[in-house]
């Protein structure tokens, strides 16, 4: 197996899945964002929402808090620290993957 | 009418600025605080018993500077009521001068819970439009008593509308053309009133504080038509 491969499967599974990549872009983009916006954003339905945030808060990736804006009650989810780490190492490794001659595909020492 | 100015917005957090625009509101909201501040000083003019000097003018900027800042919580209020349980909610952009844009600063690290990258959600809508605005109607006062007199309003409405409309054109609140036009004929439409040259300044934060809120009410109109309010807002429980 090449080192290019061996990367691929240590990818993050949690955030590889297209609907978690695009709440992860999302909220790391925007800082934080209530259950509508990211329905709307997202293109998600309730149920599929709901299930990939259980998936991504299990993981420590994504904090859900129920907040009050003025006096409406929101949903908020945002990233955890935890997250954004794991956000950027799965960014910085599928751009070092997807270089044509990337440095993955070198043998290493 | 088609509308050349709006560039497609791309990355999450730029559309999450932009977001902050979509229902009319802070444009409606630094409207109302520009007629208030030309209000004022045309009563104050019409009024005093001295005419108007450039520290009466302090003690309006003062003004001025508390309402902006007090702004975003006038808007977070209205928001919390009319865009949250429609659209959802979304962190308000950060609103940082260009000259920040790009630089990792003490000053936006320390002012964010979580802090977004300063690419990302932020706008420059005050340093786009209220400052330029507030500084244009400065530089008039200062010129109030020119040769032009009467004419001065009608001559500096173009510049300003040409500003406005040149700064915010890739802006995540870009101003239609045909309506930056309007503003800048809304000078010269204004001629036959012959206002005497102490009172040409006030003239122009009215004019544009009315053209903010028109163009605001248009936008919260057709963004109200485009989305009703849900019968069950997320959270409450029938």
């Amino acid at each position: 197996m090449t080192p290019r491969m061996q990367e691929i499967s240590q990818l993050d599974r949690v955030i590889h899945e297209p609907a978690r990549l695009a709440i992860m872009l999302i909220l790391g983009g925007v800082g934080e964002a209530d259950f509508l916006y990211l329905q709307r954003e997202g293109g998600f339905t309730q149920g599929n929402l709901s299930g990939h945030l259980a998936k991504l808060e299990e993981a420590g990736y994504v904090e859900i808090e129920k907040k009050f804006k003025g006096k409406v009650p929101l949903t908020v989810c945002s990233l955890t620290g935890k997250g954004r780490t794991a956000f950027a190492e799965y960014t910085n490794r599928m751009l070092g993957l997807l270089q044509p001659n990337g440095a993955s595909d070198s043998p290493r020492p | 009418m088609k509308d050349n100015s709006v560039v497609p917005i791309a990355s999450p957090g730029q559309r999450a600025a932009s977001y902050w625009f979509v229902d009319g509101l802070p444009d409606i909201v630094l409207g109302v605080t520009l007629l208030i501040f030309g209000a004022l000083g045309l009563w104050w003019c019409l009024h005093a018993s001295k005419p108007v000097t450039w520290p009466d003018l302090y003690f309006l900027e003062a003004g001025l500077i508390l309402l902006i800042w007090k702004g975003r919580e006038i808007l977070g209020l209205l928001k919390s009521r009319v865009t949250y349980p429609r659209t959802g909610y979304v962190q308000p952009p950060l609103d940082i001068p260009d000259m920040l844009i790009g630089k990792p600063t003490t000053l936006i690290t320390l002012s964010l819970k979580p802090a977004p990258p300063p690419d990302e959600n932020v706008t420059r809508f005050n340093t786009r439009t209220v400052y330029v605005v507030f500084l244009w109607c400065f530089l008039l006062f200062g010129a109030a008593a020119n040769p032009w007199k009467s004419w001065y309003t009608a001559l500096v409405m173009l510049p300003l509308a040409v500003a406005l409309y040149a700064w915010n054109r890739r802006s995540e609140r870009p101003y239609p053309w045909w309506s930056t036009l309007i503003l800048a004929l809304s000078g010269p439409a204004l001629l036959w009133l012959d206002l005497s040259p102490l009172l040409q300044p006030l003239l122009m934060p009215l004019l544009a504080g009315l053209w903010l809120v028109a163009q605001g009410a248009c936008t919260l109109a057709g963004y109200l038509r485009a989305n009703p309010y849900p019968r069950a807002p997320e959270g409450v429980q029938a």
